[in-house]
């Protein structure tokens, strides 16, 4: 096995430790996208082995505000899929499209029409919210790099949620997507969401996150490859602070 | 503080794919002092290091219905997350060329009451610094450079001002090394 694939396997090796990069890595991750079981195999014993490197550092519990945090995250995820109180008309409608649908195909295209109502009315409700929170900012974006023109509105509250309106954006081309982030001091940025846009250029999107340990200062939308969440690559294209 | 013992980690995210909070509670308390030693040595500045903790750990609860054990072992799934995001923030940070408060080893900074570990675990950190003390300097030096940096290969390679090759052979040795005093381990 060794000798057919040394080839491969010694690229896996570097791989395994994400340290292949250039040529190389796009040769290797095209090998590994024709399904080799052989360097599957490899690559999954030698991350094994690897990741276990970590373990020669000493642990460290983390303080107590970082696991409050996440599970008010998760807390909150879960009250807003399950049991944010709505209109009785839109909830019994739901509750009866949830019964019959399974066996009903013509109730989906008329289910999609009133989860699109609901949406709306849920997230027009979530923005009156923020409006009413004295502590929410409201915060102009401005038009940058690629797009000057482009304009924008953020408004943010320090428990990690937000709403942010946009215009004048160009398209966005095949495999992009526009990324919303927010940026503490002396941190990376973080991503928060992403935003769709029409073919105006206009778009809204809703944001939940994560309150973060130091309230973000810059608000930035940019360009990215669609899946994008660690750290944005692209060009900014709207900023909360005017360059 | 002694960590106490976890039922099988696997049921445990099992159960937080339906949604379980004690499970991911559970799940928290057993593994995010490893995971945030991991992101303090990779990213050196505490706030990073709990945004990344936090991070991860949404993952785990969003994504638990995805885990399986193709993935390997519940650990070893969990420092992969960290590691990846870890890596995309550092390397961003470089291309952004932005300067950071270091401290060569967070972990030392720590008050001993404050780091959880038990006799087990005292000795797995053993026996991993022994390995890597047991590798030549200079495969020990590429494999942390890619490991706890997230430097790639041609980085490791300009920063050691090593040729490339170089490089890649001693990575290369320093994993097979490993890998013959390791074993691979379930986690």
């Amino acid at each position: 096995m060794a000798t057919e694939h040394e080839y491969w396997l010694e690229r896996g090796d570097i791989y395994a430790l994400d340290a292949l990069d250039g040529d190389e890595l796009k040769e290797f991750q095209a090998h590994l996208g024709s399904n080799c079981a052989i360097c599957a195999a490899y690559l999954r014993e030698t991350r094994e082995t690897l990741n276990l490197l970590h373990r020669a550092l000493r642990p460290v519990t983390p303080r107590p505000e970082v696991k409050a945090r996440v599970l008010d995250e998760i807390r909150n995820e879960r009250v807003v899929s399950i049991a944010t109180p709505q209109p009785k008309q839109a909830t019994r409608w739901l509750r009866i499209t949830g019964t019959i649908a399974a066996g009903i195909i013509g109730f989906v295209v008329a289910g999609t029409y009133y989860q699109y109502r609901y949406e709306r009315r849920r997230l027009d409700s979530a923005v009156i919210t923020l409006l009413r929170d004295p502590s929410t900012r409201d915060l102009p974006l401005y038009g940058a790099g690629p797009s000057p023109e482009a304009r924008g509105r953020f408004l943010w509250n320090n428990s990690g949620e937000g709403h942010i309106f946009v215009a004048n954006l160009p398209s966005v081309p095949e495999g992009k997507t526009y990324a919303v982030w927010t940026i503490a001091r002396n941190s990376t940025p973080r991503y928060v969401g992403a935003i769709a846009i029409d073919a105006n250029g206009q778009g809204t999107a809703h944001i939940k996150s994560t309150p973060s340990g130091s309230p973000p200062e810059t608000f930035a939308v940019s360009l990215e490859d669609e899946g994008t969440t660690a750290t944005p690559a692209g060009p900014i294209v709207l900023i909360s602070k005017q360059s | 503080m002694v960590t106490e013992p976890m039922a099988d980690p696997i049921s445990v995210i099992h159960r937080i794919a339906t949604q379980n909070r004690d499970a991911f509670s559970q799940f928290y308390d057993r593994y995010s002092p490893i995971v945030y030693s991991l992101a303090l040595r990779m990213l050196k500045a505490q706030s990073d290091a709990e945004d990344l903790l936090q991070e991860v750990f949404l993952q785990v609860w969003r994504q638990a219905t995805a885990y399986s054990v193709e993935r390997g072992s519940p650990e070893a799934w969990l420092i992969n997350i960290a590691r990846s995001r870890a890596i995309d923030k550092l390397r961003s940070m470089r291309r952004r060329e932005k300067s950071f408060v270091l401290t060569d080893d967070p972990a030392a900074a720590e008050s001993p009451d404050n780091v959880e570990t038990s006799a087990g675990e005292s000795e797995t950190r053993l026996i991993m610094n022994s390995a890597l003390a047991n590798l030549p300097e200079a495969q020990r030096r590429v494999l942390e450079l890619a490991y706890f940096d997230g430097l790639s290969q041609t980085e490791i390679a300009a920063r050691l001002a090593e040729p490339l090759g170089t490089v890649k052979t001693r990575m290369r040795a320093g994993i097979l090394r490993l890998r013959g005093m390791l074993g691979t381990q379930a986690a």
